[in-house]
């Protein structure tokens, strides 16, 4: 069999960071081949590469045997290359139908679209490939399956021959995800490729004919599943090398600072998200939480602040029942919270930054003064954490929008961390900023810690993860799995366990 | 799988146009039966047939427009400065160079203020709201400003264009006769039913029978061409649209202008074909109820339509008699009655004891109360939109993205 994609070392560079080097892959005609890394490894960076989104600094894409050179998703369209995005794109108050031919409309003098040629042709899709939709349901009655096999079937419409899947599991409950894998059999037996991007080992073991692992931006390895175990897998994802965890006197108090004990959490929709949570944190220890982005953290931490409601269990913070309190009295108790969407849900970002040090202290003393703002107290503070934790800005007045990323985060950091909270619940800390701010947040929360504050650091950075945490709380499709003590931790005990591969 | 296709079925049946005439018809059963025991005959005369239909265009027009905008995703606020740009401009061009000129006018000048707002809202960004709001004030102002400039000197007044020469209207051969016969022999139902359609068939202009096949025009852009689809999905989901390579700007900008020439086009009847002058003020708030019709319509030219001729109706009404109101009391009181059997029969109690109160408040009202002063019935017909736009709301399907701002390149 041919190869009908490959890459030569392609690389792509952003200021700061470099998303892809030497990347090379060979994608054999009428495979699965799945690619697997963590977060930030590098597969989305290639795969818009690929879908020509962006452009490789240097490198080669062979399409078919021959070089081309992809400026846009229509380029990669015309050579057969579909995408199906994790996250979907149609609209709910249109057809099946509509939603599929959008953009590649069968004409008649050029304005009348041929409806009844393109159900024809759909139906032939559908029946061919087993895709069971019907062309004249309405979008909004479909299901998340469903509305997959409606992008398959969009991607199938523009004569696609390579399939691109971007985390196409993440958002399907089992029984849609063995639907979806019987689909992609079906597609690859009638000479379709499908490129096919996980995190999950199990799904990649049992669908893939290759896999191909990425980590820290580059490609590692190229397996067949029937040579290869998730142990494995997991150790070339993660590395070979961890971190060594810093020596620091532990002063564990019996205190304890936030309980969770048999949590649950349902969304709206009653799909669940967590279940059976159960999590001790005492005064002045440092708790990791590892896991795959998108297994309940964020959810977790929701309920932790006050801002959802658990389904069942009862999360305790400092003796305050979350469920029933309100986040400010949570946040007045002693709280800080990192969020990890520092633009969305830490900053003001059309607002100077004094005024960004009031948020979420509005309430207390200094910034509050009956029922004013203290303007004054806010803006010494803010030239407070300005210099503390370097954080690189012409003065406190200007907007938060100002700002690069990594100073944006300092500026969070410094302002929750001020006032010596008892409980620092810090998502993603350290995302986007470079080594030396990087050092100065480490050393903060290290600094909190020995003051007797406890830390529920949520983290996808292993290095940060082993180098902070006392204990390592692992969490896999919406509990937490195992309890891992980062001393005697080896990567792939960590690897499986984030994967699902294996639950102490 | 076979019960799921049942009630598709049947939803779709519910939702046909049969269903619709079905209960249209329903309808004038009911009311012709009030009118034979009223004696009034006023609802279903073509007087009032006709005078609904020429309320219900400029509504119509506005409608439309406002559906063109909001389908792309644009909400189109500033209707009612647009119809104000077509009532001046086709009375000034009209009064210059004959009325055909000044449709052609009001076309042009109301493409070219939709298109200022595309500018406004698609380029710029500019909230759509305020966008909308700015050429209502713009328009009103400038149409004052140059009144008094332009109309004086040529016999018109400050406020008020020179007469502008009137368009030909004609009545259909043979169809009106014969509805005019049947409406003069009195007999029940179909004389009632003729009658109204004798008024929809006489004295028609030009210009209705032309803006009235613009309905089916615009149903058939949205669901049948490639334009329409593409439109479609810039006002449900832009970003999806984007992604499959549609310019979405240039969607928006299309739609848009097309939004503000219908607004003119509704603004250049109400001077040309309702009356021969511009007069200030004449649109009288008719872009706002055009609104209103988009989500009475929702969101469909056929709904639309039906609702200009709603408010069209109230419209009409208010110039007529009031033995007319006693009488849609009546009809009102009749249709809960049938409303209060129908839940009961489905045991829906609630429901039904409502529909019941209401029909013995309106009999009440018919038996209690000799004549109804005038301030209820101008109020009346608002009343009743009100009701029906009530129980109307909970099933709409508006756009997904209309009226959000959108920007290319966005997640």
């Amino acid at each position: 069999m041919s190869n009908v994609l490959e890459v030569i070392g392609i690389e792509k560079k952003y200021p700061g960071v470099i998303a892809n080097r030497d990347v090379s892959l060979q994608v054999r005609e009428g495979s699965i081949h799945a690619i697997i890394g963590e977060n930030g490894a590098g597969k989305s960076t290639l795969m818009k590469s690929l879908y020509g989104l962006i452009r490789p600094d240097a490198g080669q894409i062979k399409v078919f045997g021959s070089e081309v050179n992809l400026k846009s998703p229509q380029d990669a369209i015309e050579l057969g290359i579909g995408m199906v995005h994790q996250h979907f794109k149609l609209a709910d108050n249109a057809t099946v139908l509509e939603n599929v031919i959008l953009g590649s409309e069968p004409t008649r003098f050029g304005f009348v679209v041929k409806y009844d040629q393109a159900r024809k042709k759909l139906l032939e899709i559908t029946k061919n490939y087993g895709l069971d939709i019907d062309p004249d349901e309405s979008l909004s009655n479909l299901g998340v399956g469903e509305r997959q096999r409606v992008e398959i079937a969009k991607v199938l419409f523009r004569g696609a021959k390579i399939l691109i899947l971007d985390e196409p599991t993440a958002v399907l409950v089992p029984q849609e995800v063995d639907e979806l894998f019987a689909n992609l059999r079906e597609l690859v037996k009638n000479g379709l490729t499908v490129l096919f991007i996980s995190h999950k080992l199990d799904e990649v073991l049992s669908i893939a004919d290759d896999i191909t692992i990425m980590r820290q931006g580059t490609t590692v390895a190229t397996r067949k599943p029937k040579e290869t175990n998730k142990k494995e897998l997991a150790e070339l994802m993660v590395g070979g090398e961890l971190p060594k965890p810093k020596a620091g006197e532990l002063k564990v108090s019996s205190e304890s600072i936030l309980s969770i004990k048999s949590a649950a959490y349902s969304r709206a929709d009653g799909r669940e998200i967590l279940h059976d949570v159960n999590l001790e944190l005492h005064g002045g220890e440092i708790v990791g939480l590892a896991g795959v982005e998108g297994n309940g953290q964020s959810e977790l931490i929701e309920l932790i602040m006050g801002l959802a409601q658990p389904s069942a269990g009862s999360v305790q913070v400092l003796g305050l029942d979350a469920a029933t309190t309100l986040t400010r009295e949570i946040r007045n108790a002693g709280v800080a919270y990192i969020p990890q969407d520092r633009q969305r849900d830490g900053l003001l970002m059309s607002a100077p930054l004094w005024e960004n040090r009031i948020l979420g202290h509005q309430f207390a003393d200094p910034m509050a003064k009956g029922v004013w703002v203290n303007k004054g107290a806010a803006i010494e503070d803010s030239k407070r954490v300005v210099d503390e934790f370097d954080v690189r800005t012409p003065g406190i007045n200007v907007l938060a929008s100002a700002l690069s990323g990594g100073n944006q985060q300092k500026f969070i950091v410094g302002r929750e961390l001020t006032g010596d909270p008892k409980l620092i619940v810090a998502a993603q800390p350290t995302r986007g900023v470079d080594v030396g701010a990087q050092a100065i947040i480490w050393d903060h929360l290290m600094q909190a810690r020995s003051k007797g504050a406890g830390i529920l650091l949520v983290t996808a950075d292993l290095e940060e993860l082993f180098s902070l945490s006392d204990r390592i709380a692992v969490i896999y499709s919406g509990t937490i799995v195992s309890i891992l003590n980062p001393a005697k931790t080896t990567p792939e005990d960590l690897g499986l366990a984030m994967t699902g591969a294996k639950s102490a | 799988m076979s019960t799921e296709t049942k009630t598709a079925k049947a939803k779709s049946f519910f939702k046909s146009p049969a269903r619709i005439t079905l209960l249209i018809a329903g309808l004038f059963l009911i009311i012709s039966l009030v009118e034979s025991i009223t004696g009034s005959v006023d609802i279903s005369s073509p007087g009032t047939s006709g005078a609904t239909l020429r309320f219900a265009i400029p509504l119509l027009m506005a409608g439309l427009g406002g559906l063109w905008a909001e389908r792309a995703g644009v909400i189109n606020i500033g209707l009612e400065g647009m119809m104000i740009v077509g009532t001046w401009t086709a009375a000034w061009f009209g009064y210059l160079h004959g009325p055909y000129v000044g449709i052609l006018a009001a076309a042009v000048f109301g493409l070219a203020s939709g298109f200022f707002h595309a500018i406004l809202t698609v380029k710029i960004g500019i909230d759509q709201a305020v966008s909308g709001l700015a050429i209502n004030l713009i328009a009103a102002g400038a149409a004052r400003y140059l009144s008094g400039i332009y109309f004086p000197p040529v016999g018109g007044d400050r406020t008020v264009s020179p007469p502008v020469e009137t368009l030909p209207s004609f009545t259909i051969p043979f169809v009106a006769d014969f509805f005019k016969s049947i409406d003069e022999k009195n007999i029940f139902f179909l004389s009632n039913i003729s009658g109204l359609l004798y008024g929809i068939t006489r004295d028609l202009s030009v210009v209705t029978v032309a803006l009235l096949l613009l309905v089916p025009l615009t149903s058939w852009i949205l669901w049948r061409s490639k334009f329409g689809l593409r439109m479609r999905f810039s006002g449900e989901n832009p970003m999806a649209a984007e992604s499959l390579g549609i310019n979405v700007y240039r969607t928006r900008y299309i739609a848009i202008s097309v939004s503000g020439m219908l607004a003119s086009l509704g603004g250049a009847y109400l001077a040309l074909v309702a009356s021969s002058v511009y007069r200030e003020g004449q649109t009288a708030g008719r872009g706002f109820i055009g609104l209103a019709t988009v989500i009475f319509g929702n969101w469909r030219p056929s709904g639309v339509f039906a609702g200009s001729l709603l408010f069209g109706f109230t419209d009409a009404l208010r110039v007529r008699q009031a033995e007319s109101v006693m009488s849609l009391i009546l009809a009102a009181g009749i249709v809960a009655l049938l409303l209060a059997i129908y839940y009961s029969v489905s045991r829906s109690w609630k429901p039904a004891g409502a529909y019941f109160g209401i029909a013995l408040f309106a009999l009440w009202v018919n038996q209690k109360v000799d004549t109804i002063p005038q301030e209820f019935v101008t109020v009346f017909p608002n009343f009743a939109t009100l009701i029906v736009l009530t129980f109307l709301a909970q099933r709409l399907t508006p756009p997904a993205m209309a009226g959000m701002p959108y920007r290319r390149g966005a997640e």
